[in-house]
């Protein structure tokens, strides 16, 4: 195994002379630490230990003194050593100019760096002395300034920041960040803050670029515009065309109509398509009638609930329902409430087929590809009813094919009943005949007469006598047939003569049939299944051709009509039938097809028809969504301009057959005025609506630059806009350009506060207060609540402010506090794209980086809105685990990709920051651990401690392992070094107990010995001891480094002295308040830091 | 940068290819602000950076001209061992004051005191001196490349941001790295105005200005590095509608004879390397930049090199360097320095006059640290190149036991040969006589 000395302290380091004296003092030094800093009435006195005077004299008496005998000889004022004047600081009042500089006194003396080992060095009760003065001076002078909003350099939005603010800004998900350099970090460690967002010219041009290729993505609408994922006009129309279908299918099932020669109930041309049908999803509709029958009678269920459970149409089940069980049920033909009363609950989808059968004898459907055009019907689908007066049949009697031995053919004439009883139902079938192009007609009296029919055979046809008269009413028409209803004439025809003709009768009411007449007549092969009651018709409309295109004009079909006569009550009342069940069943509800694909040359480039749906399913609500739909879509896809083009191209590619091309443009003649003022309508339209896209782009520029724009700022962008088109730029080009300027602006790249004119510090605003706000928690731009907090002025109040940063924690944008706060703190952030591990050792880490970092930010997040404690980040029974991550932790019975909550994970070795992947892999070498490294993490990241430079020179650890020494033993080798182990006892242990863990964070098998001894005494055994330690020995410094590091994420700055009286009352706060994360945040919220700004002279300085 | 050569654009697509023009047919765009004569090809400045140091035992040069004898790790480099100067025993005094690796990087090219405890502050490095002072006549200033992504985080209470970035364009302001290929190289050529651009960079100026008089003078600061950078392109958008001046010195090539590289960063390291060599080879050549800084990796890298058979991290492999032979790292400093040789090897195919593009140029490749112990006491540098006749090479320098071995004084001798003379750079009042 390869091994190497890992960065951070992996290098070993000198040993501080100082430092063993310094471990023997250190307990007494913290405990005066504690007494100090938890006793504020020790500076109220003027002559207090504390007071200034006493300060000062103690610094003359005996710090001054000390510091001339051990440090002055380095850092006089003449030698400066490492930059650091001593000398200077005659007295208190000096020393007091520069804090700072006593900060890193303290440090120095702390961590044994100072004073250097190869000078003289004081003795441990000299050391207290200068050690505790230092401490009471630094106390004294945090309260003194506490509560300064300190020195915030000006922050651009970092990429998360710029990511986030631009997805809630534009509602879509790009990110041109990828392409922006990747960020640095100051302050407290993170990339939040104003000193480390370097900025040049390229960058400059990345964030136009960025702005342009976003404004690229703002789809203009009539009253707006509104960003989506696609650029082209092309891709909006899409867009919305699905948005309509998606619309229209919550409510119907897509139909394909079909292609062929006979699509829908039409028949054209070879390759019609008649397109999409929105259907009604009837059977889903009886299945509810039928399952919840009683309890929608009896009361106990409403139509609301049902509808509701069962995700269908209030509004069409209240329909059906009266429709079906009212106490006088509509008429419907086939007598469908009888059926329904009838019904079992498995009989919803015999009932849908019952009234399908019967839409499709009282609807047809017209191509509508050139609507518009002379003659061309106004509607997709139309109704029709199947009440004639007369009709005629033909029946196409096949050719026999080669070979076959067919001698006969039976046909039916079938006349019923109509479903109303037989009275005046008398009826002619006129002139039955075969018929044959270029051939005589063969009137079905004179077959047994013909010469190709077999001569005397009897059972052809019929006897000759049956014709010239009707049984009711005497004498008709020679050689046609008289009956009536219900009455089958089965008729058996020869082949010989048959073959190849076509049977063709009309069939009429006989003149003097009474008023009552209603007959259904139908000619058919063979013989008929059923003779008695209505049977639903069939409609057929049929279109001639021209070219490809439909013709405008067409003949209606009907199989089974019904015969009455004009204006008879019966016609009324079958009419008003037929009319009843057209209202309730449409045989389509809105056309899905949308764009019609019927014509080969279309100017209907959108058709909509979709008043069925509206009447029977749409509330006032769905009508003005469906109506925005169709207006945006109309809008977008300019199809007003462009179906004039195609009119246009249409005329260009007329026949060269010049009276093909007379009748073509005849036909569509009448297109080109209404076309031609639709597209100069539509013109004047677009230009109507560009001031809404400008003012909708101010109402934009306020969202982004997070406040209200001044007067000047409001002119300034208009003013572009108009300079822009003055530039001989369209509308849309210079929209956009304006639009990407406001990604460009000084307020949205920057977060900019105004520094008051006072001489130390105010409040900022409340819009300032705001994005405060906003981007400590959400790394993003503030809300509609926030802003409208902050329009009126009330978002400063304490109570609102509460409220606010409350609300703001449940929201799941607090997952992005996760992600930028703790990844960043805990070095882990975007370990998803983490490349550090061999992949030759740990093939498996680049499927599984992902899910480890997902991991760690669910947890955070899920402790966060649900305001956990924070000490579960140092141990917690609970983590979130996938399949995968699962696995990989050994943990069992978590199967899929999703996402979950597992408890009980302390017993599987997991649960709380230490036990994570992304954090055990994060602190390991690229092919093996690294108990050096996992240890300073431990030390430096969650205690926050920090070790001493190593010396100029480590030695390096050998390059390879020697056999038999494992990774624990290696580095304990390297540490017994004398100059290394001073430091290394500081940190290895820790890394030690972490050693059952391999360099990808797996359990490993074997046992490893994670027994050892920390410096301060304990012993600790493994993770849970080094939780145990954590939580028990060490939990203050814990609580301080958390609060510090999410003190500094929150300013934007690192934290400082003036802090400290600040980071107290938070530990305080947590102790008190269970450790739940919300009492770090509301206290840190509630600062005058995070309220207020310095000055603009106090920030000059 | 076409825009006014409608004749020689129409006369390449013409023959359907992008080619190398004829020496004194091509022409130049941008208006000549050095100091050189005109008629003489300008003198190139690219520093290459890799971190974490170089092998111990294997970083030597013995001899002098042709002959000279390499260590191991610079044996890529025996071809241009006559316009080589091996410099050893400078060193940076400011790098010894701080930490660790962040505290060593950051002020590489600087000597300037760095920032600790969470605030960021160095000097400006001597390559962007050059650049601000002498690539103004190029369409680019300078060409500030990188191969690996910088952290975010603070080691050792120094910010990572030092290890990542060498080219410094203010004190305040690392100057931002290019990862990728196709961008950089859009960077050089994708450059056209666009309609509207000015004016929409003029409103956001206008209305930035605004905000200074209400912001504390810190802050007024950083605002005025975002000023300046829409400054600065809106005025390159104003160079580029102007007529180039036709006499003069003309580059070799006046397109790229490379096509655009795809979109992304290549997943082969050494595939990523190699483009960016090339594109800084190619802005030489066609004369967009002269200043170029390629960062090959990070000081703290976690670069790993499967394709050379080493499967290590770069910095965890620095520390496994022991004075004794350490075959991966050797292998590695290899590579590194190869893409120095393959900058060298292209440079010097390029013929312009007598000279080729390296005697023309100066490359400079150094390092944080000795070797892998943080020492940096002394450091690695190398130069290649002629200078334009200013600089002789083939030879070893050793400064290690004079009084002065700054690196500060190899920048001042170096600005020098840029036309800019300066009595103290960073923490040096001297030049180094010998460069």
């Amino acid at each position: 195994m390869r091994s190497s000395v890992f960065h951070f302290t992996g290098d070993d380091c000198r040993l501080p002379f100082c430092a063993r004296r310094l471990f023997l003092v250190a307990p007494l030094v913290r405990t005066l630490t504690c007494i100090l800093l938890a006793a504020p009435v020790l500076t109220a006195g003027a002559d207090g230990p504390d007071s200034p005077a006493t300060l000062d004299q103690t610094y003359q008496s005996d710090i001054r003194p000390l510091l001339e005998q051990f440090c002055l000889d380095c850092h006089s004022t003449e030698r400066q050593e490492g930059d650091f004047d001593l000398q200077k600081f005659t007295g208190l009042e000096q020393v007091q100019r520069d804090p700072q500089a006593w900060e890193k006194v303290d440090h120095m003396l702390k961590s044994g760096e100072m004073p250097k080992e190869d000078g003289p060095q004081p003795s441990a009760p000299q050391l207290q002395t200068l050690r505790a003065w230092v401490q009471s001076y630094l106390t004294v002078a945090a309260r003194q300034s506490a509560g300064d909003p300190g020195r915030v350099v000006l922050r651009r939005l970092d990429n998360a920041e710029y990511k986030y603010t631009l997805r809630d800004l534009i509602e879509i998900d790009l990110d041109p960040t990828r392409e922006f350099p990747s960020a640095g970090s100051s302050g407290e460690g993170f990339t939040n803050t104003g000193d480390a967002l370097a900025m040049s010219p390229a960058l400059l041009k990345k964030y136009l670029l960025a702005g342009k290729q976003i404004a690229e993505h703002a789809l203009l609408l009539p009253d707006g515009f509104r960003f989506s994922m696609r650029t082209t006009r092309r891709d909006w129309t899409d867009e919305i065309l699905n948005r309509l279908r998606a619309f229209y299918e919550q409510f119907v099932e897509s139909q394909d109509l079909g292609s062929g020669l006979v699509v829908g109930y039409v028949t054209g041309h070879g390759d019609t398509r008649l397109g999409e049908a929105g259907r009604l999803p009837l059977e889903k509709y009886f299945a509810a009638t039928l399952a919840e029958r009683e309890a929608l009678a009896g009361g106990s269920r409403t139509i609301a609930d049902v509808a509701r459970q069962r995700g269908l149409s209030a509004r069409y089940l209240g329909a059906l329902w009266s429709s079906l069980s009212g106490s006088t049920p509509s008429e419907l033909p086939g007598n469908l409430p009888a059926r329904w009363r009838a019904a079992q609950a498995q009989d919803a989808a015999a009932l849908a087929a019952h009234v399908a059968r019967w839409q499709r004898g009282l609807w047809r459907f017209n191509p509508i590809g050139l609507q518009g055009r002379r003659g061309s019907s106004s509607r997709w689908l139309e109704p029709v009813d199947p009440l004639l007066t007369e009709e005629e049949f033909r029946l196409t009697i096949p050719e026999l094919a080669e070979g076959e031995t067919t001698t006969e053919f039976i046909v039916s004439l079938v006349a019923t009943d109509a479903g109303d009883g037989n009275r005046h139902d008398d009826v002619v079938w006129q002139r039955p005949r075969l018929v044959k192009e270029g051939e005589d007609d063969i009137l079905l009296r004179d077959l047994r007469r013909h010469s190709d029919a077999a001569p005397g055979d009897p059972a052809w046809g019929l006897n000759p006598a049956c014709f010239g008269k009707h049984p009711r009413c005497g004498r008709i028409d020679g050689a046609s047939l008289g009956a009536r209803a219900p009455a089958v004439i089965t008729i058996r025809l020869p082949a010989s003569l048959a073959a190849g003709r076509e049977l063709v009768t009309t069939a009429a009411l006989h003149p003097r049939a009474g008023k009552k007449a209603s007959v259904q007549v139908d000619l058919i092969a063979g013989t008929p299944a059923e003779t008695r009651g209505l049977q639903p018709s069939e409609a057929t409309a049929k279109f001639s051709q021209v070219t490809q295109v439909f013709s405008p004009r067409s003949e209606l079909f009907f199989a089974r009509p019904i015969l009455v006569h004009e204006n008879s009550p019966v016609r009324a009342r079958l009419l008003a039938a037929f009319q009843n069940h057209r209202r309730l069943f449409p045989a389509a509800l809105c056309y899905t097809q949308l764009t019609p694909v019927d014509e080969l040359h279309t100017t209907t480039l959108l058709y909509r028809e979709d008043d069925h749906l509206a009447r029977l399913m749409l509330d006032d609500r769905q009508r003005a969504q469906l109506d925005q739909l169709w207006k945006e879509l109309r809008y977008v896809s300019q199809a007003d301009l462009l179906r004039l083009v195609a009119l246009r191209d249409m005329l260009h590619s007329m026949s060269p057959n010049r009276d093909q091309a007379d009748s073509q443009y005849d036909g569509i003649e009448p297109l080109l005025e209404p076309l031609t003022a639709g597209a100069t309508a539509f013109g004047e339209h677009l230009v109507a609506t560009e001031p809404a896209h400008l003012e909708a782009l101010i109402d934009f520029a306020e969202r982004a630059y997070r406040r209200p724009l001044t007067g000047l700022e409001n002119d300034e962008l208009r003013g572009l806009y108009h300079r822009l088109r003055g530039e001989e730029l369209s509308h849309d080009d210079a929209f956009r350009l304006t639009l990407a300027r406001v990604f460009v602006a000084t307020p949205f790249l920057f977060r900019l506060e105004k520094a008051p004119p006072v001489p130390t510090a105010a409040a900022v605003s409340d819009w300032e207060l705001a994005s405060r706000l906003s981007y400590f928690l959400w790394s993003s731009q503030p809300d509609e609540p926030l802003r409208r907090l902050a329009a009126s002025g009330q978002l400063h109040q304490p109570g609102v402010l509460a409220q606010q940063a409350a609300r703001m924690l449940r929201d799941p944008r607090v997952r992005r506090l996760a992600t930028e706060f703790t990844c960043q703190w805990l070095a882990i952030y975007d370990f998803a794209d983490n490349d550090e591990k061999s992949e030759e050792m740990f093939p498996q880490f680049a499927d599984l980086r992902a899910d480890m970092y997902e991991e760690s930010i669910q947890f955070f997040a899920d402790l966060f809105a649900n305001d956990g404690s924070i000490l579960d980040l140092v141990s917690a029974d609970h983590t979130f685990l996938n399949e995968s991550l699962a696995k990989h932790y050994g943990i069992g019975g978590i199967e899929g990709p999703a996402w979950r909550r597992v408890t009980g994970v302390r017993a599987q070795g997991r649960g709380g920051v230490l036990g994570m992947a992304s954090v055990l892999a994060k602190q390991s070498g690229t092919a093996r651990t690294s108990p050096i490294l996992r240890g300073n993490w431990v030390y430096e990241t969650l205690l926050g401690e920090q070790l001493p430079k190593p010396p100029p020179n480590v030695p390096l650890l050998p390059d390879t392992v020697p056999a038999g020494l494992t990774a624990r033993q290696l580095i304990e080798q390297h540490s017994s070094v004398p100059q290394c182990v001073k430091c290394h006892r500081l940190i290895d242990p820790y890394g030690f107990a972490l050693e059952q863990y391999d360099a990808i964070g797996r359990v490993r098998k074997e046992n490893l010995d994670t027994r050892t001894n920390l410096a301060d005494g304990n012993t600790i055994e493994g993770l849970p001891g080094l939780q145990q330690y954590l939580l028990q020995q060490r939990k203050d410094d814990f609580l301080r480094q958390f609060c510090r590091k999410l003190l500094g994420y929150s300013l934007g700055r690192a934290v400082q002295l003036s802090d400290r009286p600040l980071l107290q009352e938070i530990e305080q706060q947590l102790a008190a308040g269970d450790y739940r994360f919300s009492v770090a945040v509301q206290a840190i919220v509630q600062s005058r830091q995070f309220r207020e700004i310095r000055g603009r002279q106090m920030a000059s300085n | 940068m076409t825009t006014h050569l409608p004749a020689r654009r129409t006369f390449l697509r013409g023959l359907g290819v992008s080619m190398a023009l004829p020496w004194m047919e091509s022409v130049p765009v941008w208006g000549n602000a050095s100091g050189q004569p005109q008629d003489q090809a300008p003198t190139r400045l690219a520093v290459l950076f890799s971190g974490n140091g170089f092998h111990n035992g294997h970083w030597w040069a013995k001899g002098a001209g042709p002959q000279m004898e390499l260590g191991k790790v610079l044996t890529p480099l025996s071809n241009f061992r006559d316009r080589m100067v091996l410099i050893r025993g400078l060193y940076n005094e400011e790098a010894l004051k701080g930490n660790i690796h962040s505290s060593q990087t950051g002020n590489l090219l600087s000597g300037a005191p760095l920032a600790s405890g969470g605030r960021i502050h160095s000097g400006t490095s001597f390559d962007q001196l050059v650049a601000q002072r002498y690539g103004r006549s190029t369409k680019v200033p300078s060409l500030v490349l990188g191969c690996e992504r910088s952290v975010p985080g603070i080691h050792k209470n120094y910010s990572l941001l030092y290890s990542s970035h060498i080219s410094w364009s203010s004190p305040n302001c690392p100057t931002p790295l290019e990862l990728y290929p196709a961008l950089a190289f859009d960077r050089l050529f994708n450059d056209q105005a666009v309609r509207g651009d000015k004016s929409v960079l003029d409103a956001v100026l206008v209305e930035g200005k605004r905000f200074r008089q209400d912001i504390s003078l810190p802050d007024r600061r950083k605002l005025d590095e975002y000023l300046n950078s829409v400054r600065e392109v809106e005025q390159r958008i104003e160079q580029a509608g102007q007529a180039g001046q036709l006499q003069g010195w003309r580059p070799t090539l006046g397109e790229p004879d490379i096509p655009r590289p795809d979109d992304g960063i290549p997943q082969n390291l050494s595939e990523h390397m190699r483009l960016m060599c090339d594109i800084l080879v190619l802005a030489f050549q066609t004369d967009s930049t002269r200043v170029g800084t390629l960062k090959l990796n990070n000081d703290i890298s976690y670069l790993r090199f499967p394709h050379l058979g080493v499967d290590i991290g770069h910095h965890s492999l620095s520390h496994s360097d022991r004075g004794v032979e350490s075959p991966g790292w050797l292998k590695v400093n290899q590579f590194f320095i190869e893409q120095l040789g393959y900058i060298a090897g292209k440079l010097d195919a390029i013929q312009e006059g007598e000279r080729t593009a390296l005697d023309n140029s100066i490359l400079m490749h150094c390092s944080s640290m000795m070797t892998g112990s943080h020492d940096a006491t002394q450091l690695p540098v190398v130069l290649l190149g002629g200078g334009g006749g200013q600089l002789a090479g083939g030879r070893v320098l050793d400064y290690l036991k004079q009084p002065n071995r700054k690196m500060c004084s190899l920048y001042l001798s170096m600005l020098d040969k840029f036309g800019i003379h300066l009595s103290k750079f960073g923490d040096s009042t001297e030049r180094l006589a010998e460069v």
